[in-house]
């Protein structure tokens, strides 16, 4: 916890993100998650939700600003700083990104960090990509020797998830986790992103459409559009909230009025 | 001002051209010290060299001898056919070795691994990138130039000059066999004429021509795979343009060699 006068104590810290592609996606994102809390961002399709959370383990570079994480700066903190962060954090892709070539058993193991792997022992591994397994409503005699291709979708992102927390993250980050899972295994997962954080004090950052559940769930929720937080803080807020933007993400009225009159792509 | 009418458009895709090159140059250098440095610090598991050099170097053992076979056959057809009966016969063993040892060998075990091995790595990391299984990698740590780029470079590298080797003694065999079938050149005749010209030299030459070819093909596969965007179609683009850039690469390394390395 060395870098540069950073006092805040924040978990993760977004400081003034830019990122263009062909046209800007973010254009100046200031966020801070604390440590423990769990937060949802929501925000319609194609603002950039997936690209500010790949920024926060240099998958994506942003054109200017920084992230810091735990303490230390993910742009600015060297090569040792990075591998410490990639470490800590726990990724949830949106299309699960399975090795494909790898077994579920062994795309779970390599969640595991390469320093814990060889301290462990065999049937140590092998207890604990069980236990990541059924932690995502997984039967592991059942999948384990299985390939990605042989999986359906829904088991698919919950075998991305078991690899995201197999290594034990102190911080995750959850894109989309329950899109596309059916009404019980999206309760199983919502319970674990709750367990999680209420048990191991996991800070959890949580991309997601499922808004009702990101409400209910989160202690705060920030609002992307337009590639700015339109909103951030507490979810009775968020409810009572007269921006039509965010309305429009609260009732199923005002979104279908959103569709006329706001410009929401 | 915007330069314009051909002259202008001619320096501007010069420019671009120019520029791309030295990217390319420029990504392609920083890779192969990457990979340097991971070699360098063993964070290279031996279990991906092995799994790599079984699918790089052991299972092109058949196609590359295929190859070096028919071009044995073929270099002394032709040089027969040439020289009738003007030249001592002899002088066969010497052209059916130099030339396989020289020029055929390396050069024709390139471009069949480029096909087989070069055009398999890109599509292999350009649909890992496409779908994101190569930010995964990243996000549980691992770093995809040692868990893929380096087994793979490796095993190349080790693989080629042995292919080569094994190129070079296919074709001289089925050079002098066929020299005897069709011009009834016997073996003590063919290396007669063969041993006239040798260099011990030359196998040095050969195989150094091997190891650039294995250091480039799989340099250039890697690279076009790990920057390939655009779904299958963008698979599909950066393996074709991997392919053409890897023969277009021997190509020039070949025709660069004499002049460095022969005098
Ligand atoms: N690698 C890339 N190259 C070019 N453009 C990209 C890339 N990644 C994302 N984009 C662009 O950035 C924008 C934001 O994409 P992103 O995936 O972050 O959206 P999102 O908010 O996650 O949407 P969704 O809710 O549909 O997942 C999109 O317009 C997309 O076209
Ligand atoms: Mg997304």
């Amino acid at each position: 916890m060395s870098v540069a006068g950073n006092g805040s104590g924040a978990a993760i810290e977004y400081r003034n993100v830019f990122k263009a592609f062909d046209l800007p996606v973010l254009s100046g994102v200031t966020l801070s998650v604390e440590p423990g809390e769990m937060f949802a961002l929501f925000g319609p399709s194609g603002t950039g939700k997936s690209v500010l959370l790949k920024t926060t383990i240099a998958l994506v570079t942003p054109d200017r600003g920084d992230v810091i994480v735990g303490g230390e700066s993910v742009y600015f903190g060297g090569r040792d700083a990075l591998e410490r962060i990639r470490r800590m954090v726990g990724f949830v892709f949106q299309y699960a990104a399975l090795f494909d070539s790898l077994t579920v058993f062994e795309n779970v193991e390599i969640g595991i960090p390469e320093e814990s792997l060889k301290r462990m022992r065999a049937n140590e591994v092998a207890h604990r990509v069980s236990e990541s397994l059924e932690l995502v409503n997984l039967d592991p005699s059942q999948v384990l020797g299985k390939l990605p291709s042989e999986l359906s979708g829904g088991m698919k992102k919950r075998v991305g998830i078991a690899r995201a927390i197999a290594g034990r993250p102190e911080i995750l980050l959850w894109d989309e986790p329950t899109t596309g899972l059916d009404p019980v295994n999206t309760a199983a997962i919502e319970r674990l992103i709750t367990q999680l954080s209420d048990e191991l004090k996991v800070t959890s950052l949580l991309v997601t459409h499922d808004i009702e559940g990101g409400l209910e769930m989160c202690d705060r929720v920030a609002m992307l559009e337009g590639g700015r937080l339109r909103f951030c803080g507490l979810p009775e807020d968020f409810r009572a909230s007269k921006d039509p933007v965010v309305n429009a993400f609260t009732d199923r009225k005002a979104a279908t009025a959103a569709l006329d009159t706001l410009e929401i792509t | 001002m915007a330069p314009s009418g051909f002259v202008g458009r001619f320096f501007i895709a010069v420019e671009r051209w120019s520029s791309s090159v030295a990217e390319h140059a420029g990504q392609l250098g920083l890779l192969a010290w990457n990979i340097g440095v991971a070699c360098v610090r063993l964070r290279v598991s031996k279990r991906d060299i092995l799994r790599q050099l079984h699918i790089i170097g052991i299972q092109s053992v058949m196609i590359v001898l295929i190859a070096a076979a028919l071009i044995g056959v073929v270099t002394s057809q032709q040089g027969g056919y040439q020289m009738q009966s003007q030249i001592p016969l002899y002088v066969m063993g010497s052209v059916v070795v130099e030339s396989v040892v020289l020029e055929m060998g390396p050069v024709l075990t390139a471009i069949v691994m480029v096909g087989r091995v070069g055009a398999r790595i890109t599509a292999e990391l350009g649909t890992m990138k496409v779908s994101e299984q190569i930010d995964a990698l990243v996000s549980v740590g691992r770093d995809p130039i040692e868990v893929l780029a380096a087994p793979r470079v490796i095993a190349m590298i080790i693989s080629m000059p042995l292919l080569v080797a094994m190129a070079n003694l296919m074709g001289i065999t089925t050079g002098m066999i066929s020299a005897q079938y069709t011009l009834g050149l016997g073996s003590e005749t063919f290396f007669y004429g063969a041993r006239l010209f040798w260099h011990s030299y030359d196998l040095l030459y050969s195989l150094m021509k091997a190891l650039v070819f294995g250091v480039s093909i799989p340099l250039i596969a890697v690279h076009m795979g790990l920057r390939t965007s655009g779904g299958a179609e963008g698979v599909g683009r950066s393996t074709t343009q991997s392919v053409v850039f890897m023969t277009l690469t021997i190509l020039v390394i070949d025709a660069l060699f004499p002049p460095l390395f022969l005098n």
